[in-house]
């Protein structure tokens, strides 16, 4: 009899309990975690090519460094240094990113040996020319979005959530995300923004994953504009989590003169 | 002989002939829900042509579009107010919606990239994100409009009174469905602002459609009034269906043979079922001559065959010349030109088949007491028509040396006007002065920069050239030297933007506003832009590899002529300015350019084949160089008269004017042809039986009757043309209008003085000629 209402128990709740884990606003937090959070701090030579619907490239080459100074879906620091284009070798960008506010973001042009303060109130932005946005790069708030499970399926052999994000706010760029997020990483396989008309716009796509100390990291990925033709392509030359960054490494000074050990 | 045979046949048994010719009407006519129709003027050049080729690869190179819509906003007060302003954001959110627009480039207040310094901090973001709400937000979107020269008479005029919206088409989008859907969305706002919507493909796409409705509506109104005054003339029903039958039946073979061949019904062959139906007029000389002939001898079959074999050689003569005239249109380079010169070319000669079948087939069926009654006037002693023709014949016979004399005067006159003929082509002329499109554009091109849009295209030879800061210099030195043209309303490049930042990073110091020192400022510069502008921003104005710039000039006026002194211009300042960059044009203003003389000089050349070759059909029908000469007096007067008139009166000789010129060349040269031809046979049939004034006022009055009606009848035809809403159709009816009479007295008056001055050398052979 015992057995019986336990079992009984667990026809009732497991389903009740799945659901709950399966929550979308639940695995849209855990796949920020898995997707931008990871580690203390992180270090990649990144490696970037804006390919132009003739098949032209434009290659953009940096370091990116990035310091979580609070938890997951929290405060970060970013800082990149740029080796190309050619002309812009040792321009440095540096993001400090809040959560539901607007970042703070400088730039340090070495022709002119000027730091500037730049103001940037569109997220949606395209990242340095890419096709990637800044909210791409660097993440979008949780509570921007409404979201919802749209349904559950396999994608390339992975067992995916696929939850559909629709912004709240209509200043954004598009109508609404889907989301193919990985059930065992959490972190997006693919994605495919839509505008308001319903057609798709952009589709992102992780095109590599690695497990690098313990952390599943895409180490390739790319943008594609389906209006324009335009697409991004981003690898990791190489990456390491847990390096020591240390907060005062993000400062102006550093900024004009970035110490040599982290950034090559 | 053979054709004899034929028109024996017919007369024997014309049933069957009217049953064949139906039949093979029907025939064609299976052939049209095959149909299918382009309404789209660019598809004139085909693809591949090498404009269209390298206008793809400069779009492709700077991710630009074929075609741009500018809608303009006109605010008295100013356009920047609250009420203005919010709905800018509110028409913008709802065109990017529209199908067909390419929403991410859409150019507005809301889209447009505005680099600015805002608390010391560098700011690259969308000119207007909210709509200000209060005064001092106002006044800061003010001095951002008015600061910026990128903006100033791009979006912004320099009053401040308008802004305009400029709207990118996907590849394929119907400029006028995206236009009407606009003027949709503008209807549904109140307010005092005031609306203008302009843009090649707005006048184009419009132009294309309207002028299929017009066609639509035009064919047939000018087949009722052509039935309508074939009746008054002859005052018989049967006879005015005779007349339309062998009309009906060429338009539906030359279309279905258009369309079987699976060629689309393009704005051109669209044309043809008009100048088809006037040119079937033609076999209106049988009947005039059929009356003549009834009348005097009763004998309705006897009638038939004298009549085809009086009027059978100019038949030929005429329908052959104007078949000619349209023939000469497949020499062309574009290919519904020469689908259009081939289909009605067709039609002509199917014609004169059905002139030597058909018509003297429907003949026999006539009622012989019914036509007995009508002929009754039909005498050309008597009636007025006849005395005012024998008249015009006697002003020329009596007086010939004095209406030569005027003639002359008329000639240079003409020849003067002609030499002021201005060659152009401007689509958005093409519609009525008053008309929403023209206003529109006028209004947008007082206000801003221009609708017309065009690009220079500077190209290096090595990857990174247009980084170097004298590469820059040279581009911003051509875009002031373009400038100085009056028709050039606003130029701009990537070293706009190199030099807006400079200025911005520099607080503003006038002492930046220019282009940098170093490649690597540049460079730096561009970067920092690409950051965070739209990456069309950059895209639109250099290529990947910075190999190439696009300069984009917007230009006041479609006429095809600012963009030759354009082009002139740009290889004035490379000639003048030596550097490794080769310039070449590009876009939609340079795209018209050569289609106008494309098309222009096709059919010229069309013109100047045709010219020769009538000339040489001439000589061949009257076995004679001296007639030939003669006839083509009138020819050559008709069409020297018509376009010193258009010269004077300050039309442009466009692509409607030049079409005509073919079709005048084969129409006017008919009535010479009825002449010569039937005054040479009159003169050998009465010998020397009458004195030549008397044959000429014979000629007159008899064949001249016939051409007189064919004048009025085609006349009348076109004459609806002249109350449509496009231009174009105006121009084709009055020429036509014109041309018709014209060329109708000149044959009546200036033959016989031609011929009366010359006999001498004309009528050497006529025996009795001395007395």
């Amino acid at each position: 009899m015992k057995r019986l209402i336990l079992l009984m128990l667990f026809l009732v709740i497991g389903p009740v309990a799945r659901a709950l884990a399966a929550s979308p606003d639940e695995i849209i937090q855990k796949s920020q975690a898995a997707f931008f959070y990871p580690g203390a701090d992180f270090k990649a030579r990144v490696m970037m090519k804006l390919i132009s619907p003739g098949g032209q490239e434009r290659v953009r080459e940096m370091t990116m460094l990035r310091l979580n100074t609070g938890e997951a879906g929290g405060e970060q620091k970013y800082f990149m240094y740029f080796f190309q284009p050619a002309e812009v070798k040792d321009m440095t960008f540096m993001v400090f990113k809040y959560p539901a506010k607007d970042d703070d973001r400088w730039l340090f042009v070495p022709a002119i040996n000027m730091v500037r303060r730049i103001a940037m109130q569109d997220k949606q932005a395209s990242f340095v020319g890419s096709d990637f946005t800044y909210e791409d790069v660097s993440g979008r708030d949780l509570g921007d979005d409404v979201h919802e499970l749209a349904r559950e399926e396999v994608l390339n052999g992975r067992e995916c959530f696929v939850v559909k994000s629709t912004p709240k706010a209509d200043s954004a760029g598009y109508g609404s995300k889907l989301s193919w997020i990985d059930k065992a990483s959490f972190l997006p396989l693919q994605e495919e923004y839509h505008d308001r008309a319903g057609s798709t716009v952009r589709v992102f796509t992780a095109d590599e994953v690695k497990e690098v100390k313990g952390f599943p990291t895409i180490t390739k990925r790319t943008m594609k504009n389906l209006q324009s033709g335009h697409r991004t392509e981003v690898s990791y030359v190489s990456q390491d989590y847990n390096v020591g960054l240390e907060d005062s490494l993000f400062s102006e000074r550093f900024l004009r003169q970035p110490p040599k050990k982290w950034i090559e | 002989m053979g054709k004899k045979s034929l028109v024996g046949l017919s007369v024997e048994y014309p049933k069957t002939v009217v049953f064949l010719s139906v039949l093979l009407a029907m025939l064609f006519l299976t052939q049209f829900p095959k149909m299918t129709t382009d309404t789209n003027p660019k598809n004139m050049l085909p693809a591949t042509s090498a404009v269209r080729v390298g206008n793809d690869g400069v779009e492709k190179t700077f991710g630009l579009y074929e075609d741009m819509i500018v809608l303009g906003v006109t605010h008295d007060q100013g356009v920047v107010n609250p009420g203005t302003l919010a709905r800018i954001k509110r028409i913008t959110q709802e065109i990017v919606l529209i199908p067909g627009v390419a929403a991410r480039d859409v150019a507005s207040f809301t889209t447009i990239d505005n680099v600015t310094m805002a608390e010391g901090a560098l700011r690259v973001a969308p000119l207007m994100t909210e709509v200000p709400d209060d005064e001092a937000g106002l006044a800061q979107l003010r001095r951002a409009l008015a600061e910026n020269p990128l903006f100033i008479n791009r979006i912004i005029s320099p009053d401040g009174k308008t802004t305009a919206i400029y709207i990118p088409l996907e590849k394929g989008a119907s400029g006028k469905e995206v236009a009407d859907r606009l003027r949709e969305i503008v209807r549904n706002e109140a307010g005092e602002e005031r609306y203008a919507i302009a843009g090649d493909p707005v006048a184009r796409d419009t132009f294309g459609a309207e002028m299929f409705k017009l066609m639509g509506m035009f064919a047939p109104m000018a087949g009722m009034i052509m039935f309508a005054v074939a009746f008054f003339m002859f005052k018989s029903l049967f006879l005015s269906m005779a007349i339309m039958a062998p009309a009906m039946i060429i338009i539906i073979c030359s279309m279905g043979l258009i369309i079987g061949l699976g060629y689309p019904v393009h704005i051109m062959s669209s044309m043809s079922p008009v100048f088809l139906m006037a040119i079937a007029t033609d076999s209106i000389h049988i009947f005039n001559e059929f009356y003549f002939r009834f009348h005097e001898s009763g004998e309705k079959k006897a009638a038939i065959l004298d009549t085809m074999r009086a009027v059978g050689k100019p038949l030929i003569y005429t329908d052959i010349t104007t078949a000619v005239g349209f023939a000469s249109l497949m020499l062309a380079n574009i290919i519904p030109v020469k689908v259009f010169g081939f289909g009605v070319a067709f039609g002509t000669m199917l014609l004169l088949l059905l002139s030597f079948t058909l018509v003297p087939a429907l003949l026999t069926f006539i009622r012989v007491d019914k036509i007995k009654r009508v002929t009754a006037s039909e005498d050309h002693g008597t009636s007025k028509t006849t005395s005012l023709l024998m008249g015009l014949s006697r002003i020329g016979s009596r007086r010939p040396r004095a209406t030569l004399l005027l003639g002359g005067l008329l000639v240079l006159v003409a020849v003067f006007g002609v030499s002021r003929i201005h060659v152009s082509n401007n689509l958005v002329e093409w519609f009525k002065t008053g008309s929403e499109i023209r206003m529109a554009d006028r209004v947008l091109n007082q206000a801003l920069g221009g609708t017309s849009l065009a690009y220079v295209v500077a190209s290096a030879k090595e990857d990174d050239f247009m980084k170097n800061p004298a590469a820059l210099r040279y581009i911003e030195g051509l875009q002031r030297h373009l400038e100085t043209l009056p028709m050039v309303g606003k130029t701009f490049s990537v070293v706009d933007y190199v030099k807006r930042i400079n200025l911005v990073l520099h607080d503003n110091d006038p002492k930046f506003d220019v282009v940098p020192e170093t490649r690597e400022e540049v460079g730096q510069y561009l970067f920092l832009f690409a950051m965070s502008a739209k990456p069309s921003d950059l895209d639109n104005v250099v290529d990947y590899p910075f190999r190439q710039a696009n300069i984009w000039v917007q230009m006041k006026t479609w006429d095809a002529q600012a963009m030759r002194r354009v082009i002139a211009a740009m290889d004035e300042y490379a000639k003048g300015h030596p550097m490794p960059i080769e310039l070449k044009p590009a876009g939609i203003a340079y795209f018209n350019l050569v289609w106008n003389d494309e098309v222009l000089w096709d059919m010229v050349k069309g013109f100047l084949a045709a010219l020769v070759i009538v000339f040489i059909i001439l000589m061949v029908n009257f076995r004679s160089f001296k007639w030939a000469l003669i006839s083509y007096v009138p020819l050559l007067f008709t069409i020297l008269l018509l376009y010193g008139v258009i010269g004077f009166a300050g039309k442009d000789f466009d692509m409607p004017i030049s079409v005509l010129s073919c079709l005048s060349l084969g129409m006017a040269v008919d009535f010479a042809i009825h002449f010569v031809g039937r005054f040479r046979l009159r003169r050998a049939e009465v010998a020397c039986g009458e004195s030549l004034a008397d044959s000429l006022a014979w000629t007159a009055a008899r064949p001249g009757k016939g051409i007189m009606r064919n004048a009025l009848l085609f006349a009348g035809a076109f004459s609806v043309m002249l109350f449509a809403p496009l231009t174009p159709y105006i121009t084709v009816g009055a020429f036509i209008v014109s041309m018709m009479l014209l060329s109708a007295l000149m044959t009546i008056i200036y033959l016989p003085a031609l011929i009366t001055l010359m006999q001498g050398w004309l009528l050497k052979g006529e025996n009795c000629s001395g007395d």
